[in-house]
C-alpha cells in the first residue's frame, strides 16, 4: 500500500533509544510523513517539513495537553488516569503549551530576559563555574562528564538566575529527574512524574511568594511581575518557574554530554578543536547541537485538516516532529552523517524554529562553547573509558546515563 | 529630525521567531517562508527598531545609519 510503509512503530525499543538516527532516518527517507499506528500519531522527519510546520503555528497547536482528549501513550494503568489529569493540568499551564495570542503575551514577559546580549553577560559566570568544576575533577583525577560537569554546571547557572540558594540545588535536581518521566514510556511513570510536579510546586511556592512582595533582578521576579501584569495566574507562575528550572538545565546537560562524546568519538575533530579552542568553540557547539541534539522530538496537535506530502492530517491528530532526523537530512546538510566542527552553514533545528524557538538557546550555546573550549584546553588527552553507553528511554530527550572519561 | 536607518535581516540565521515584527511592525514583516524582512523605509522609531534588533533571539538583525554607515546594531 502506498500510504503504509511497514516499519515497526514502537519508538521506545532499546535499539531505537540507542540509535534514533537509523530508525528516524529510515522514516525520513521512506515515509517522511508517517502514520504511527501504535501510538496514533504522525511522525514528521524531514528538515523542510519541520521548518514549515513550526513556522505555521496557527495550523499546529502547542496546547498539546489541553487539546488532546486521548489517554497518554504508551498506555498507563487505568487507575493512574486520575494522576494523568493532574499532569495535564500542570503541563497545560506551561507557556510553551499555549498558542497565540496567549503565548505571545506570556513569552513577552520573559523574552527580553533571555536576549543574546543579556545571556552574554552571564558568560564570565559560566567560565568561572566551568573552571571550578574542572579544578575539582582534576584534583580527583577522573570524571564522569554527566555527574561532575554536565549536570552541576547548568543547574548552577539556572539556579543562580532564579535565585535558588546553593544548598538547595541538589534537591532541585532530584525533582527534575522525576519530571523527566514525561518523555518516557514506563507503564508506571505517572507516579514519579506527579511526585516531581507536586514537589516542584511545593518547592517554588515560597520563592514566588517572596518575589511578589519583594521583587529582585532574578528570573522568578520576572515571572512574578507577569502575575502582577495579569498575564499569569499564580499556578502559571509556579508551573513556569518549575519549567524554567527544568528546561534551563536538562537540555544543556544533554548538549554537554552528547557534544563531548561526539568530539571524543571523532579524534580528527577533537584535534581540530584543540588547535584553536577559542576560535572554534562556536562552530563546534553548533555542530554538536546538529549531530546529536539534546531534544529528539516535540509534539503538536493539528488545529485544522492539513495536507503534507499527499497525506491528510486531520484536525486534532497528534503530530510529532523529529529533530534527530531533520538534523541529518541530506537535503539540508552536505554529508549529514559526518561530524564536522567547521560545518558552514549549519541551519540545524536543535532549538526548533518559529514562534516557539527555544527561549534559552543563547544560554545553552554559551555553556556549550565554554565547556568544549575548556575541555580542549585543559584535557587534551581526554578519552571515554567505557564501551557501554546507555541512554534514558525517552522519546523527548537524548540523555546519556553517564559518560566516564580519563585524561591520563 | 530622525536619522535614516538601513536595516537588514540575515536569512541564514532568521528562525521566524517574529519578535521583531511584534515590536516594530512598520519596520519588519514576514515573507512567504515566514522569515523576517526589513521594510524600506522603516516606519518605527529608532528606539523601537533597536529594541526589535536586540530581542532577535538569533541576532539576525543589523541596523546602520543609512547616511554615515555607522553600525548601530549589533
Amino acid at each position: 500500500m502506498l500510504n503504509r510503509v511497514r516499519i515497526q512503530d514502537d519508538m521506545f525499543t532499546p535499539d531505537v533509544i540507542a540509535d534514533p538516527y537509523a530508525y528516524y532516518g529510515r522514516l525520513r527517507d521512506e515515509d517522511p510523513v508517517h502514520w504511527n499506528e501504535t501510538y496514533a500519531l504522525w511522525v514528521i522527519t524531514r528538515h523542510d517539513d519541520l521548518v514549515w510546520l513550526t513556522r505555521h503555528h496557527e495550523m499546529f497547536s502547542s496546547a498539546v495537553f489541553k487539546n488532546d482528549p486521548r489517554p497518554p501513550y504508551p498506555d498507563i494503568d487505568e487507575s493512574d488516569l486520575g494522576l494523568y489529569d493532574y499532569v495535564r493540568n500542570y503541563q497545560g499551564d506551561q507557556f510553551i503549551q499555549h498558542d497565540r495570542p496567549q503565548h505571545l503575551e506570556m513569552r513577552r514577559v520573559m523574552h527580553s530576559y533571555f536576549t543574546p546580549k543579556q545571556m552574554e553577560a552571564w558568560r564570565p559566570f559560566v567560565v568561572a563555574a566551568v573552571k571550578e568544576l574542572l579544578d575539582a575533577a582534576e584534583a580527583k583525577g577522573e570524571m564522569d562528564v554527566m555527574r561532575d560537569l554536565a549536570t552541576p554546571l547548568p543547574v548552577l547557572v539556572i539556579a543562580q538566575m532564579m535565585g535558588v540558594p546553593p544548598e538547595e540545588r541538589g534537591y532541585v535536581r532530584q525533582l527534575a529527574e522525576k519530571l523527566l518521566y514525561i518523555g518516557r514510556g514506563d507503564y508506571d511513570r505517572m507516579k514519579p512524574l506527579t511526585e516531581g510536579m507536586r514537589g516542584m510546586i511545593e518547592y517554588v511556592s515560597p520563592l514566588v511568594d517572596k518575589r511578589i512582595v519583594d521583587p529582585g533582578d532574578d528570573f522568578i521576579s520576572v515571572l512574578a511581575r507577569g502575575e502582577k501584569q495579569g498575564v499569569f495566574t499564580r499556578h502559571q507562575v509556579l508551573v513556569n518557574t518549575s519549567l524554567l528550572l527544568l528546561a534551563g538545565h536538562e537540555t544543556t546537560i544533554n548538549l554537554l554530554c552528547n557534544g563531548t562524546l561526539a568530539l571524543l568519538n571523532h579524534p580528527d575533530q577533537w584535534d581540530l578543536l584543540k588547535q584553536d579552542p577559542a576560535g572554534r568553540m562556536k562552530a563546534t557547539t553548533e555542530e554538536c547541537l546538529r549531530y546529536d541534539a539534546p531534544v529528539k522530538s516535540i509534539q503538536r496537535i493539528a488545529s485544522e485538516d492539513v495536507e503534507m506530502r499527499g497525506k491528510l492530517l486531520r484536525k486534532d491528530d497528534r503530530v510529532r516532529w523529529f529533530i534527530s532526523s531533520a538534523n541529518r537530512d541530506p537535503d539540508a546538510f552536505a554529508e549529514p552523517e559526518v561530524f564536522d566542527i567547521a560545518r558552514h552553514p549549519n541551519q540545524h533545528v536543535a532549538f526548533g524554529s518559529g514562534v516557539h524557538h527555544c527561549l534559552g538557546a543563547t544560554l545553552a550555546r554559551v555553556e556549550g562553547q565554554e565547556v568544549f573550549k575548556a575541555l580542549a584546553e585543559r584535557f587534551p588527552g581526554l578519552r571515554v573509558t567505557t564501551d557501554t553507553l546507555e541512554y534514558q528511554p525517552s522519546i523527548t530527550f537524548r540523555s546519556l546515563k553517564s559518560l566516564p572519561v580519563t585524561w591520563h | 529630525m530622525a536619522r535614516k536607518l538601513r536595516i537588514w535581516v540575515d536569512r541564514t540565521a532568521c528562525v521566524g521567531n517574529t519578535m521583531c515584527e511584534t515590536i516594530a511592525a512598520r519596520s519588519f514583516r514576514l515573507n512567504a517562508d515566514r522569515q523576517s524582512e526589513a521594510i524600506d523605509p522603516p516606519g518605527d522609531s529608532e528606539a523601537a527598531i533597536l529594541e526589535a534588533a536586540e530581542n532577535c533571539p538569533v541576532s539576525a538583525i543589523f541596523v546602520e545609519d543609512a547616511e554615515t554607515g555607522e553600525r548601530l546594531f549589533p
